[in-house]
C-alpha cells in the first residue's frame, strides 16, 4: 500500500533521507524510530508530496506520489504531532469541513457524530468550539477525520507525543482497530512502548538511513530498547 | 468544494470577534455616510428647486427697463445635482453648482461649500464613496491577510492539503469567503442606498439606473483587486504578521500616499492659476486689448462693415438701433476672450484629471475615484459640460435682449420693455449627459481597474499554485 523505492531527499549536500526502501502492506503498522532529524518526518512529507524527492520515488496504492499528488492523497490520511483545527468551529463542524474537503459529502450529521463518538469525543464536547479542546481531544478529532476519510493508508507523525497515558492508550486501540480493518500505517514515533504495543514492524532510522528493521513479534519490549540504543549509539 | 471552503471561511469570520467589530464599524460608518449624503443632497436639491422655481419669476417680474439693463440684471443657473451625488459628491464642493449669468461677463461659479469649510474637512468628507474606496480595502485586508499565512502558521494548511484539496480551489474558496463577508455588510447598505436613490428628488443626469449599475461594477472591480492582492500576499508571506504589515503598507501607498502625490504631481505638470491670478490675467488682457486687437479697432472694423451693409455713411442714418448693435459687438468681442481663457483653464483641469486616471495603473484608488465621480455626475467633466451650456445660454439670452433693442428701439434712448419680452426670453434647460458620455472619458481609469483585477487574480492564482505547506 505504501512503498518507497530508493527514496532520497537532499538539502544541499545534507542527506535528510538516504535511499529508503520500504513496503507496508494492508494491515501492517510500521513504526519508524529514531532521533530528531533522522528523517522520519521527511519520509512522511515525501509520501504527502509536501516536498519533492531528490531521487527515488514514493508510491501509494501503486501510484507514484509526485505524478499523482491529488489521486494518491485520496488513499491517505495524515495525523500530525499536533492536530490543528479551526478554533472558531465546533468539533463537529471541523470534522464536517475536513471530510467535505476529502470529498466525502455522503455523511449525515448523525454519522459524523458517531465518528467523533467512536474516536472518544464525548457527546457534549462535540458541539463545543475546539478552542476549548485538550490536545488529546484534538488528536481524537484527527482520528475521526482519518476514519471518516476511509483511507487505505495512515501517515502518523508522533501522534501520541504529549498525550497522557490514558489518551495514548485509547489512541493505540483505535489504531489497532484500523489496522485490523486492513489499513496500512506508517507511524513516526519516539515511544518505544507504543511501537511495541501497536506496531507490526519497527525500523530504526539514523542520519537519513533505515539502519534496521524488525517485526515486533520477534522481540520483547526490553529487547527493543536495547536494540534501539545499540543502533543509535553504536 | 469551493462553496464549502467559502462557507467555512465565512463562518469563521462571523464568529471571530475582531472581524465582527471591524465589519460592524465599517458598516456603521457606511450607513452614517449614506445618511449624511442623503441629508446634504436633499438640502441642496430642495434649495435648488425653490431657487429654480423663483428664478424665472424674479426674471419675468423685474419690471420695466431697457433690454440691456435686463441683461445686466442677469439670471442664475443651477447645476442639477444627480441622484448619485449623495453617494459621491465628487468635486462639487470645490467647483460649485451655481453661476450668475449676466451681460459682458462669464462669471466663476458660486456656492462652493469648500470655501466655508474648516480645516478638518481637508482630510476629506465622510461620504459613502470614501468608505467604499478607503475603508473597505482595509477591511478586506483585515479579513483575508491570514487566509493562507495564518493557516500555514497554525498547521491547518498541512492537514487541508493532506486531504488532496486542489490549491486553486482553496484560493477561490477563500476569495469567495471574503466576498461573502463583504456582501453581508454591503447588502443592507446597498438596499438602503437603492431605496434612497428611488426616493431621491431632482432629475439625475439621465440614465440613473445604468449609472448605478456601472458604479457597482467599478467598485466590484476595485474591491476584487484588493481581495486578489491580499490573498496573493497571504500565500507568499512568511508569516501572518508579515502579510499584515506588507498589506497595510500597500494600503497606505494606494489610499493615502498615491492620491496626494498624484494631485501634487498633476498640479506641477499642468499648473492652473489661482482664482485671483485668473481674474488678474483676464483684467490684464482686457486692458491691453484682446488677442492684441484693441476694442476700439474691433468696433471700428465691424462698424465699417455695418455701414457698408446698409449703404450709409453714418450710424445716425442706420435703420437699426446702433447702441443695441454695439452692445452685441462688445459681447462678441469679449466672448472669444472668455472662450480662450476658460478653455485654457479647463483644459488644464481636464489634463490633471487625465493624469490622475493614468496614476490609477499604479494605485487603483485613483481609477475608481475618477470613475465613481464621473458616474455620479459630480466630476469636473460634468461640471465643465454644465458650465459650457450655461455660458452658451448666457450668450443666447444676452443676444436675444441686445437684438431686441437693435431691431425695435429705433434711435430712442429711452427704450423700455416689460414682462412681455422677459417671458419670451429663452429659459435655461440643461441637457444632462447620458452614462455612455460619462464613461467615455474614463477609458483609462476603466482599463486600470480591469488590469488590476486581472493581474491580482493571476497573481493570487499563480501564488496559490506554488503554495508551500511550511
Amino acid at each position: 500500500m505504501l512503498e518507497a523505492i530508493g527514496l532520497t531527499k537532499l538539502y544541499g549536500s545534507f542527506k535528510a533521507l538516504d535511499s529508503l526502501d520500504l513496503s507496508i502492506e494492508p494491515g501492517q503498522v510500521f513504526c519508524l524510530l529514531g532521533a530528531n532529524g533522522a528523517g522520519k518526518t521527511t519520509t512522511i512529507n515525501l509520501f504527502l508530496n509536501f516536498i519533492e524527492a531528490s531521487s527515488g520515488e514514493a508510491r501509494v496504492h501503486g501510484l507514484q506520489v509526485a505524478e499523482n499528488p491529488l489521486e494518491t492523497k485520496k488513499h491517505l490520511a495524515y495525523i500530525p504531532e499536533q492536530v490543528m483545527l479551526y478554533r472558531h468551529l465546533t468539533g463537529l463542524e471541523n470534522l464536517e469541513y475536513f471530510t467535505a474537503l476529502a470529498r466525502h459529502e455522503e455523511y449525515s450529521q448523525d454519522q459524523l457524530r458517531r465518528f467523533l463518538n467512536e474516536a472518544g469525543i464525548s457527546a457534549d464536547a462535540i458541539d463545543r468550539r475546539v478552542s476549548t479542546y485538550s490536545k488529546g481531544m484534538r488528536q481524537k478529532v484527527g482520528i475521526a477525520i482519518a476514519v471518516a476519510k476511509r483511507a487505505k493508508a495512515l501517515l502518523l507523525d508522533e501522534p501520541t507525543s504529549g498525550l497522557d497515558p490514558k489518551a495514548s492508550s485509547e489512541f493505540s486501540e483505535l489504531l489497532k482497530s484500523m489496522s485490523g480493518e486492513g489499513v496500512a500505517v506508517l507511524m513516526a514515533t519516539h515511544d518505544l512502548f507504543r511501537a511495541k504495543e501497536t506496531g507490526t514492524h519497527v525500523g530504526f532510522m539514523k542520519q537519513g538511513r533505515l539502519v534496521a528493521r524488525l517485526t515486533t513479534a520477534e522481540i520483547g519490549h526490553a529487547d527493543l530498547e536495547g536494540l534501539y540504543l545499540e543502533h543509535m549509539h553504536g | 468544494m469551493v462553496v464549502r471552503i467559502a462557507r467555512k471561511e465565512l463562518l469563521e469570520m462571523t464568529r471571530d470577534g475582531r472581524f465582527r467589530v471591524a465589519g460592524g464599524v465599517v458598516a456603521l460608518l457606511l450607513l452614517i455616510a449614506l445618511g449624511l449624503g442623503w441629508h446634504r443632497h436633499s438640502n441642496v436639491t430642495a434649495a435648488h428647486e425653490i431657487a429654480i422655481a423663483q428664478e424665472r419669476e424674479i426674471w419675468e417680474s423685474q419690471g420695466e427697463k431697457s433690454p440691456h439693463s435686463a441683461a445686466h440684471y442677469g439670471v442664475y443657473a443651477f447645476k442639477p445635482t444627480g441622484r448619485l451625488a449623495f453617494f459621491d459628491p465628487g468635486t462639487e464642493a470645490y467647483t460649485g453648482v451655481t453661476v450668475w449669468l449676466e451681460a459682458h461677463k462669464q462669471n466663476q461659479f458660486l456656492y462652493r461649500p469648500a470655501l466655508d469649510g474648516n480645516t478638518l474637512q481637508r482630510f476629506g468628507e465622510l461620504t459613502a464613496a470614501a468608505v467604499l474606496q478607503l475603508l473597505l480595502p482595509l477591511l478586506i485586508i483585515l479579513l483575508a491577510f491570514s487566509a493562507f499565512a495564518g493557516e500555514r502558521e497554525s498547521g491547518t494548511l498541512r492537514q487541508v492539503l493532506s486531504l488532496g484539496v486542489r490549491r486553486s480551489d482553496l484560493a477561490v474558496g477563500k476569495a469567495l469567503g471574503v466576498v461573502g463577508a463583504l456582501a453581508l455588510l454591503l447588502v443592507p447598505a446597498v438596499m438602503l442606498g437603492a431605496a434612497a436613490l428611488t426616493a431621491a428628488r431632482a432629475d439625475s443626469p439621465s440614465g440613473g439606473l445604468v449609472r448605478t449599475l456601472f458604479l457597482a461594477g467599478a467598485y466590484l472591480l476595485y474591491l476584487g483587486a484588493f481581495v486578489g492582492v491580499t490573498l496573493a500576499v497571504s500565500v507568499r508571506a512568511r508569516s501572518a504578521r508579515f502579510a499584515l504589515v506588507a498589506l497595510l503598507g500597500f494600503w497606505v501607498f494606494v489610499c493615502l500616499a498615491a492620491p496626494r502625490a498624484a494631485t501634487d504631481l498633476a498640479k506641477a505638470l499642468y499648473p492652473t492659476p489661482s482664482v485671483q491670478e485668473f481674474a488678474a490675467a483676464l483684467a490684464e488682457e482686457k486692458e491691453t486689448g484682446i488677442g492684441g486687437v484693441d476694442y476700439d479697432d474691433f468696433l471700428e472694423a465691424r462698424k465699417q462693415e455695418l455701414l457698408a451693409e446698409y449703404g450709409v455713411d453714418d450710424v445716425e442714418a442706420l435703420p437699426i438701433n446702433y447702441a443695441g448693435w454695439r452692445f452685441q459687438v462688445s459681447e462678441e468681442y469679449g466672448n472669444q476672450f472668455f472662450d480662450r481663457h476658460y478653455a485654457r483653464l479647463w483644459d488644464q483641469f481636464e489634463a490633471q484629471d487625465g493624469f490622475r486616471q493614468k496614476i490609477g495603473f499604479a494605485a487603483p484608488l485613483l481609477a475608481v475615484r475618477s470613475l465613481s465621480m464621473s458616474l455620479a455626475g459630480s466630476d469636473f467633466a460634468h461640471f465643465r459640460r454644465f458650465a459650457e451650456q450655461a455660458e452658451q445660454y448666457r450668450r443666447r439670452l444676452v443676444a436675444f435682449l441686445n437684438d431686441d433693442m437693435r431691431d425695435h428701439a429705433g434711435a430712442g434712448f429711452s427704450y423700455r420693455r416689460d414682462q412681455g419680452l422677459w417671458s419670451k426670453a429663452p429659459a435655461f434647460a440643461y441637457d444632462a449627459p447620458d452614462p455612455v458620455w460619462a464613461v467615455s472619458g474614463q477609458s483609462t481609469a476603466l482599463a486600470a481597474l480591469v488590469l488590476w483585477l486581472v493581474l491580482s487574480a493571476v497573481l493570487a492564482r499563480s501564488a496559490a499554485a506554488r503554495l508551500e505547506v511550511s
